[in-house]
């Protein structure tokens, strides 16, 4: 019992430690820059890329989840409103390919700038990571690839959520 | 008391109700039937029969109900887990309000099915016994004597059959939890977790049965840290959790035991890999007491005077280890708890789990191993 007791007291402190910490660490304004991959922990799989079909892979995945964006009544009327869809695939695609390990091409604006003046709600951010899991079944890109690609996305949730 | 517990409980759950229903009504985008909004599938965890979300018996730092911080939305749950000598039901409501603060509470019931057939294990034993010893009973002493009177009285029971336990266990459980910083899902570039604390306050209506089995309270609050996080590169959660607490099977055999209520923290893990959107596959480890060992009948400690009888020279030779090992059959070892789970949410508002569960012993009947089954429903 003692040593489990110290492991846990142990565990205890670590939390209370990344408490301490963890505003500073989630609240850094200038990541994800969208200058390259993801450091994500675990890093994501190498192969990533080739396992998505690689740029042409990743196009036509985004071109399916803005199918599935512009089917979602939740979401949909964003995207109408605010967005170019033709523009944003092409944009998307080039940072998917990107944070996945391709070459770093990616000419829109920081997801920051993109999505200040949108008010976006963790609500419609979940509703665009559904449209993506959804969109890769409709591209046959297995599930556990697909969250190469989820993990490598994720952090952007803390500057395009904004409300 | 047991009406009155679960009149206690019916009170609470109608609280819980109103509570969540007003909030409702002021949020802006609340999300009572506002069925296809907020979390993204099985992000919510499942429902543990303390009533927090979680695997299936640990908590986890999730917050349940299947709304973001833009909203309030509600679970029911249904367990059942067939294990050999005891039947664990599970109803309960929790309530997710703005994915920040969790309320729940939980009815746990059920009977302990053969357990209690050790009442005539007994009779069985002792009565044969006490005739052997019939010849030999000038060599005792006056205190082995007055032993074996002790036990020819417990023999009498024999016709009383389970009564005397009394054998349904039955479980009040509120708890609140309090998401304190982190996103489980969406840090995927840092290892800080999600981290919540909690706390359950859990009433036992089985005064009876309690003694029996030697626990020192009915009634107990378990404090709980949390730490939860997903690791999407692997598709799989990990969570872990320190629980403050004293009790015997969660407290379905009541808060520590003859040595007092003394609270430990316990530690509880849980490992999900992720199959699919809608489908998780885990592993869950709890500790668990050892706090209870005799049964004590009436004002009789049974397994003390079993032991007490089986040290006697001439019982050892007249009946060999039919003493001790009757005295052994009637300790209490409480194991620690492990279960391997499925999950499956064909939809954002439905969840079913199917678990294997390993509980040990559980009151006197050993290796219940048995399904879990679960349906939980997200309004």
């Amino acid at each position: 019992m003692k040593p489990i007791r110290s492991g846990l007291q142990a565990f205890a402190i670590g939390v209370l430690a990344l408490a301490a910490t963890a505003p500073a660490l989630a609240d850094k304004e200038d990541f994800p820059t969208a200058k390259g991959t993801t450091p994500t922990i675990p890093g994501i799989d190498s192969d990533a890329l080739a396992k998505f079909g690689g740029e042409e892979g990743v196009h036509k995945w985004v071109e399916a989840l803005f199918y599935y964006i512009m089917l979602d009544n939740r979401i949909n009327w964003i995207f109408e409103r605010f967005g170019n869809p033709k523009r944003q695939i092409e944009l998307n695609t080039q940072l998917e390919t990107m944070v996945l390990g391709g070459p770093a091409k990616y000419q829109g604006a920081s997801m920051s700038a993109a999505h200040s003046d949108l008010h976006i709600t963790l609500t419609q951010f979940n509703a665009v990571v559904e449209a993506a899991y959804n969109a890769c079944e409709r591209v046959n890109t297995p599930y556990h690839v697909c969250n190469q690609l989820i993990a490598a996305l994720a952090p952007f949730e803390r500057v395009i959520v904004t409300r | 008391m047991k009406a009155s517990g679960s009149r206690l409980g019916g009170r609470i759950a109608v609280a819980l109700v109103t509570v969540a229903g007003l909030y409702c009504a002021n949020a802006e985008s609340a999300g009572f039937f506002n069925l296809n909004t907020g979390k993204v599938w099985l992000t919510n965890g499942a429902v543990i029969t303390d009533g927090a979300s979680g695997g299936g018996i640990n908590p986890w730092a999730t917050i349940g109900g299947m709304e973001t911080r833009d909203g309030i939305n509600a679970t029911v749950h249904y367990t059942y887990a067939n294990l050999p000598s005891f039947t664990l039901n599970s109803v309960g409501l929790l309530v997710g309000l703005w994915d920040r603060v969790e309320l729940s509470y939980a009815w746990d019931t059920g009977p302990t099915g053969s357990t209690y057939d050790t009442v005539g294990l007994l009779t069985d034993t002792i009565n044969p016994l006490l005739q052997k010893l019939q010849p030999v009973l000038s060599l005792l002493s006056p205190v082995q004597l007055g032993y074996l009177g002790q036990l020819s009285q417990l023999g009498q029971l024999g016709n009383t059959g389970i009564e005397p336990f009394n054998t349904q266990v039955v479980m009040n459980v509120v708890g609140l939890k309090i998401r304190v910083f982190g996103d489980a899902i969406y840090n995927s570039d840092n290892l800080i977790p999600q981290v919540a604390i909690g706390g359950f306050y859990k009433w036992n209506a089985n005064k009876e049965l309690l003694h029996t089995l030697g626990a020192s309270k009915r009634k107990d609050f378990e404090a709980y840290i949390s730490a939860t996080k997903i690791f999407f590169p692997i598709s799989t959660l990990i969570s872990a959790t320190g629980r403050y607490t004293s009790a015997n099977q969660t407290g379905l055999v009541g808060f520590g035991g003859p040595d007092g209520n003394k609270r430990t923290f316990r530690g509880e893990f849980s490992v999900a890999y992720l199959l699919n959107k809608q489908t998780a596959l885990g592993a869950e480890y709890a500790m668990h007491s050892n706090n209870l060992h005799d049964i004590t009948l009436g004002d009789t400690n049974v397994t003390g005077l079993l032991n007490l009888v089986a040290a006697i020279p001439v019982v050892k030779q007249v009946a060999g280890s039919t003493v001790s090992n009757l005295a052994g059959t009637l300790s209490q070892h409480e194991n620690d708890w492990k279960d391997i789970f499925f999950a499956y949410a064909p939809n954002k508002n439905l969840t079913f789990v199917f678990a294997y569960a390993m509980l040990g012993q559980i009151v006197l009947a050993p290796h219940n191993n048995g399904v879990y089954m679960s349906v939980q429903a997200n309004f």
